[in-house]
């Protein structure tokens, strides 16, 4: 029966989730419960599906604010605000078209109606008129002649219009709900309950408040409140009975009661007929889909030679009659309209995931991987058993993936097309930030905090205060923010603001703005208010065109390949059996290359040791916590190198699993294990995998598993073991067309990083594709013998380019510096000096200073006395210069261009004597560097540490494979990657990767260290560790730490106190305590467990941005350390 | 004029509502709810604040009498944490 009701996708407004509100509402007996978020409908579509479940009836609405009439009302009540309620169809497409005129006439984010866009889209809307709409606080004001005389314009609208009685036992409630039915019965317009719902039950309401004032921005004060009362609950229809007898008296609270109900089962909206879900909304493709279908499918069979070649046509015929049975010959069509697109762009685009294993989509040109070649199966992707439309993803050069959005806007109509949003939700930091500024903590302070904690949910926030340990150091846990912590774990997974999702672009018919809200999106795109479940939900097509830094990054390669030597290079041309480029990545020198780069995937490589790209699909699909977890991949190994013959389950199955050394690696040999068990067929086997998802499907498919391999005569023994392991890979497995599209770029890109390593290095820190900072792959390109040429004004560009077979560093480095000033500065050389510089290329003058601190006018005074501190004052000058006398030596073509070095600059009022002051010393140019482009490239960082580090007898990475296994070693680097993955035993391990300038280092930390070493982990930027050798692979060496140090805190000891201080320190570290269990661990079925902090992005700063302040803690005239 | 008090008070209900209170003694009768209205506590301002439990203040201003006395309008409070009435303030 409540008609206004706003959930958690009110934003920063509403406390409780859809679902748990129709529940409450099935729980109370009702047979009906609307929605009515603020501003838009981003809660609709699940507010449907909540419905649904809990067995009532939904009605949709939106509650909008009005345009304000006049301005000039500052530190008024607040906004107008009106309840609009779609009945029927026509409704539905009525409210849908509002919310976006709403949001179209607002600025961004403010959407707002006026009388004249609802009486535009009159049909079949509801309007309630309530205590804060313009009518009630007319009535409020005791304005009667207004009030009556705004309801008369609501009615002129063409809208249904009916005042809402509202009773929150607020200070005048009561007489305010008295007065408004009053007007209503003598104007004779209909009166309804409400009761403005915004969260669950009473005690929810200090969340709604704090929800008010971080809105507003504000601390908590009552003035600042928009709930007063806490009864802006979900009430039973008794509560809202007393609520309305109280105000106007019991014969009209019954009246209301009833009247309330009738509008409700006249606004409940059919989600087949009124909303058009269950139903596919495609783009037009013409008459006959499918005979164009099948006519551009035999056209690819010619075109990619295959006409007669043995199984094409029966598994095109196959997936043709799949295709035709569902109806999706149009969204096919449209696909391949779409990669065409994208391709006739120049723009690098690969089809990903499960759509790679369709042979019509190879045939269309979506992708280039022949799924025949591959043995890929299509029902992963498309079966009669699967609901829905299938997913294709379609991957595309990220920089230029805006300009795909574009193309397909263009193409299909704005009308018909839209971007798929995303709700950012609370978690824990952003949770903190919210409720911290509510309580009036000072800025910093809840930065600090927020910082402290790791990327966990918010409702884990009390829980990781006892369960981690570099939390449990902390001095959090006192009862002040014992509060702040309660609340913020309230806000949990509540909605905050919308955003553009990464990839969905909805490619629909011209009807597409009758069946979903659109605003407009930061990057001006318009975008659908539904996220891409509700989009499926609604029939919409959804295309994940996914920006890959990986494909720029190769594109920017191919391209400095042509530029320097002429060669057109064609990547998928490449041959695919190059043995260099194997021998690189057996040696697991895979920095930078796609997928293979991470710490575990480089020890993966070396044991592997792959010759050939299907070797890389198996790669690629062992590295995942389902294979890790149920131990496949020693197994594997074993028989991969002959120390164990390879052992299947049962002879039938050795076709299925031989590729894969007798274990299950892939979905599809899911599939085709259970079909050859079972003679299910691939799609019912597709089915069986969905739902073996959830424990309780787990075990529906393993009865019936059973007693059909039985009934086929398989014995008890061989159908456990299958069971077994089919079970063990629950819901983890891969797909192997998805394997297989990444294989091909991972071998790309380490083809060209062992053929064209500069322009790779090039592309890779341009686009900056991985995990690591791009300072270790600076450091990985010096490895390589690629020279790094340091950021000069006359030859650094935009982006990284190689320059005779070294690389030089890019202007789009320095720190914040614009688009336009990059623009400026390569396009108006050469300059001839800083002064000439600064006249012609307009750079701000931090970006100028930050040029200069960096070395980008050294070349400029190479072998003069100038240094840098001397450019940097001539700087100050030259502005002083340019603000006094803004016509003072600024016309061009008039002036010397200061070649001569000794003399003031033209147009300077004062003289900067140059060549007086010191050099920089190597140590401020690498902090310099760190500062301004993020990275040290004159010189490596540790090797201002030399000293200390061989009086420490630390060992140097590219050692470490020559020492002993289980030797106890120290090691010392710079802190470049930290990740908590999920493993095999379910507890938080971290693995630390460190850079020393000859190689990474890669850590781990058991939890039994982590009591001592988890703080300084992840709160260092320099770190010395000492720990055992870990031999893993053949070449690969490791290290199981035990302790840890930051090496800033152990060098000021050393200058300090000489080597003793540094040893005294390390041996304070103290024994471990032995290390309790890290959090709850979670257990599958598959004996597989889970730390609850697997996965989540680490305490304190990011790695990826460098070092966190300043460098050394320089004393009284000293310049930092000294040489090594 | 209005006076203020903060004395506790014994309050009978019926049907949701006072119907009569005891103070100082003496007995009144409620002849009619003239105002009601509730608000949440200001639980941030408090030293160790209970946002779980955050409860609620319920005020009635009510038309009372005492046996025999004149009519007087009296404001009471009825904390919901813990079930306590006071007499807010009085107008006679």
């Amino acid at each position: 029966m409540h008609l206004h009701v706003a959930s958690a996708y009110s934003m920063r407004f509403g406390a409780a989730s859809p679902k748990a509100l129709a529940d409450r509402a099935a729980e109370f007996g009702m047979r009906t419960l609307a929605l009515t978020d603020r501003d838009g409908l981003y809660g609709a579509v699940r507010h449907v599906r909540a419905c649904a479940e809990a067995g009532i009836a939904p009605v949709l609405g939106a509650d909008l604010a009005l345009l304000p009439a006049d301005q000039a009302r500052p530190g008024g009540p607040g906004l107008e605000r009106v309840v609009v309620l779609a009945e029927g169809k026509a409704g539905w497409t009525s409210l849908c078209r509002l919310v976006t005129a709403a949001h179209a006439a607002g600025e961004r984010g403010q959407a707002r109606i006026t009388r004249a866009m609802v009486a535009e889209h009159s049909a079949g809307l509801v309007v309630l008129l309530g205590p804060s709409s313009d009518f009630g606080r007319a009535v409020t004001e005791r304005e009667r002649g207004r009030a009556v005389a705004l309801l008369d314009a609501w009615r002129a609208t063409g809208a249904e219009v009916a005042v809402e009685i509202v009773n929150h036992h607020g200070r005048g409630d009561g007489p305010r709900a008295a007065r408004m039915l009053a007007l209503a019965r003598e104007a004779g317009v209909p009166a309804v309950l409400g009761n403005g719902v915004r969260y669950l039950e009473g005690a929810d309401h200090p969340v709604a408040q704090v929800l008010d004032v971080a809105r507003k921005l504000v601390p908590l004060h009552r003035r600042h409140l928009d709930d007063q009362t806490g009864h802006a609950y979900l009430k039973s229809e008794e509560e809202m009975r007393r609520s309305a007898a109280l105000a106007c008296g019991l014969d009209e609270a019954d009246d209301l009661v009833a009247a309330t109900k009738r509008l409700a089962e006249r606004c409940v909206l059919d989600p087949g007929r009124d909303l058009g879900m269950g139903r596919a909304h495609l783009p037009d493709t013409g008459p006959e889909p499918h005979g164009q279908l099948l006519a551009r499918c035999l056209q690819g069979l010619r075109g990619r030679g295959l006409e007669r070649r043995e199984g094409y046509e029966a598994r095109l015929a196959h997936e043709l009659d799949i295709i035709g049975r569902k109806g999706f010959a149009s969204y096919f069509l449209t696909v391949a309209d779409a990669a065409a697109l994208i391709r006739d762009l120049g723009i690098r685009c690969a089809i990903r995931g499960s759509g790679a294993g369709s042979l019509v989509n190879f045939l269309l040109g979506i992708g280039d991987l022949d799924p025949l070649r591959h043995d890929l199966v299509m029902e992963r992707f498309l079966a009669d058993s699967r609901p829905g439309l299938p997913d294709i993803d379609l991957d595309v050069e990220s920089a230029r993936r805006l300009e795909a959005y574009e193309a397909l806007f263009h193409r299909f109509g704005t009308d018909a097309t839209a971007c798929v949003s995303m709700m950012e939700t609370y978690r824990a930091r952003s949770a903190i930030r919210d409720v911290g500024g509510a309580m009036g903590l000072p800025p910093q302070e809840i930065d600090a905090i927020a910082k402290a904690f790791p990327h966990i949910r918010a409702r884990q926030i009390r829980a990781a205060l006892t369960d981690l340990p570099e939390l449990r150091r902390s001095n959090l846990n006192n009862a002040q923010l014992n509060v702040i912590f309660r609340i913020a774990e309230r806000l949990d997974g509540l909605p905050r603001h919308i955003a553009l999702h990464p990839c969905g672009v909805i490619l629909s018919n011209p009807t597409l703005r009758d069946r979903t809200p659109v605003e407009q999106s930061t990057a001006g795109f318009p975008m659908s208010q539904f996220d891409k479940d509700d989009v499926e939900t609604m029939g919409l097509l959804k295309l994940d065109v996914i920006g890959v830094r990986m494909q720029s990054s190769m594109a920017h390669t191919v391209a400095e390949i042509e530029r320097t030597t002429g060669e057109r290079l064609d990547l998928a041309a490449v041959p695919r059996a190059d043995e260099p480029t194997f021998e690189m990545i057996r040696s697991a020198r895979t920095l930078g290359c796609f997928q293979i780069e991470s710490p575990g995937q480089r020890e993966l490589v070396a044991k592997l040791l792959p010759r050939t790209v299907d070797d890389l699909v198996v790669d690629i699909s062992l590295f995942r916590p389902g294979p890790v977890g149920s131990d496949m991949v020693n197994p594997f190994l074993d028989a991969r190198h002959g120390r164990r013959p390879a052992v299947f389950p049962h002879p039938d199955l050795e076709p299925v699993l031989r590729e894969s050394q007798g274990i299950v690696v892939w979905h599809e040999q899911v599939l085709r294990v259970l079909d050859v068990m079972t003679g299910c067929g691939l799609s019912d086997a597709e089915g069986m995998r969905r739902r073996m998802s959830s424990d309780e499907g787990l075990q529906a498919v393993g009865t019936w598993f059973r007693e059909r391999a039985h009934a086929r005569g398989y014995d008890g023994p061989t159908v456990e073991r299958v069971w077994r392991t089919l079970a063990a890979f629950g819901a983890f497995g891969f797909c192997k067309a998805h394997a297989a599209s990444f294989a091909l770029p991972t071998y790309q890109s380490a083809w060209l990083k062992r053929h064209h390593t500069a322009a790779f290095f090039a592309g890779v820190l341009s686009h900056d594709p991985g995990m690591y900072p791009k300072r270790v792959i600076l450091d990985d390109a010096r490895h390589f013998g690629v020279p790094i040429l340091p950021l000069d004004v006359n030859h650094s560009q935009a982006l990284w380019r190689v320059e005779d077979g070294g690389i030089r560093v890019a202007l789009a480095e320095v720190r914040g510096i614009s688009e336009v000033e990059v623009e400026r500065i390569a396009g108006r050389r050469p300059y001839a000096s800083l002064g000439d510089f600064w006249r012609r290329a307009h750079a701000s003058r931090p970006t100028v200073e930050r040029l200069v601190l960096a070395g980008a006018f050294d070349a400029l005074y190479r072998d003069t006395p100038v240094g840098r501190r001397d450019l940097l004052c001539r700087v100050g000058a030259l502005d002083r210069a340019s603000s006094v006398r803004p016509s003072a030596g600024l016309v061009a073509g008039q002036l010397p261009l200061g070649d001569d070095l000794a003399t003031p600059e033209p147009g300077m009022l004062e003289d900067v004597p140059l060549g007086e002051l010191p050099p920089m010393a190597p140590s401020e140019i690498v902090e310099a560097e760190l500062d301004i482009l993020g990275m040290d490239v004159s010189r490596h960082v540790i090797s201002f540490y030399g000293d200390l580090l061989r009086a420490l007898g630390v060992v140097p990475a590219r050692d470490l494979p020559d020492r002993g296994k289980g030797e106890e070693v120290l090691v010392a680097g710079v802190k470049v990657a930290t990740q908590t993955p999920a493993v095999r035993s379910g507890q938080r391990v971290i693995f630390a990767t460190l850079d020393d300038a000859t190689g990474p280092v890669d850590l781990t930390f058991f939890e039994s260290v982590q009591d001592r070493c988890a703080a300084t982990v992840f709160g260092s930027w320099l770190l010395l560790a000492r720990g055992r050798v870990h031999k893993p692979g053949f070449r690969a060496a490791s290290l199981t730490a035990s302790e840890c140090w930051d090496l800033g805190v152990l060098d000021e000891a050393w200058r300090e106190g000489g080597i003793g201080a540094v040893r005294r320190i390390m041996a304070a570290s103290g024994p471990s305590s032995g290390g309790r269990p890290i959090g709850r661990r979670t257990t599958y079925s598959s004996g597989f467990a889970v730390s609850p902090y697997a996965d989540v992005g680490h305490a304190g700063p990011q790695v990826r941005r460098g070092p966190p302040a300043r460098l050394w803690h320089a004393s009284q005239g000293s310049s930092g350390p000294t040489d090594p | 004029m209005t006076r203020v008090f903060g004395d506790p008070v014994e309050v009978r209900v019926t049907g949701g509502r006072p119907a009569g209170f005891a103070w100082r003694g003496r007995r009144y009768a409620v002849r009619r709810v003239l105002e009601h209205w509730v608000t949440t506590r200001d639980w941030w301002r408090e030293r160790e604040p209970d946002a779980d439990e955050p409860g609620e203040r319920e005020y009635w201003r009510v038309e009372a009498a005492a046996n025999g006395g004149e009519p007087g309008v009296y404001e009471l409070r009825h904390d919901s944490t813990t079930d306590a009435w006071t007499l807010s303030r009085l107008w006679d």
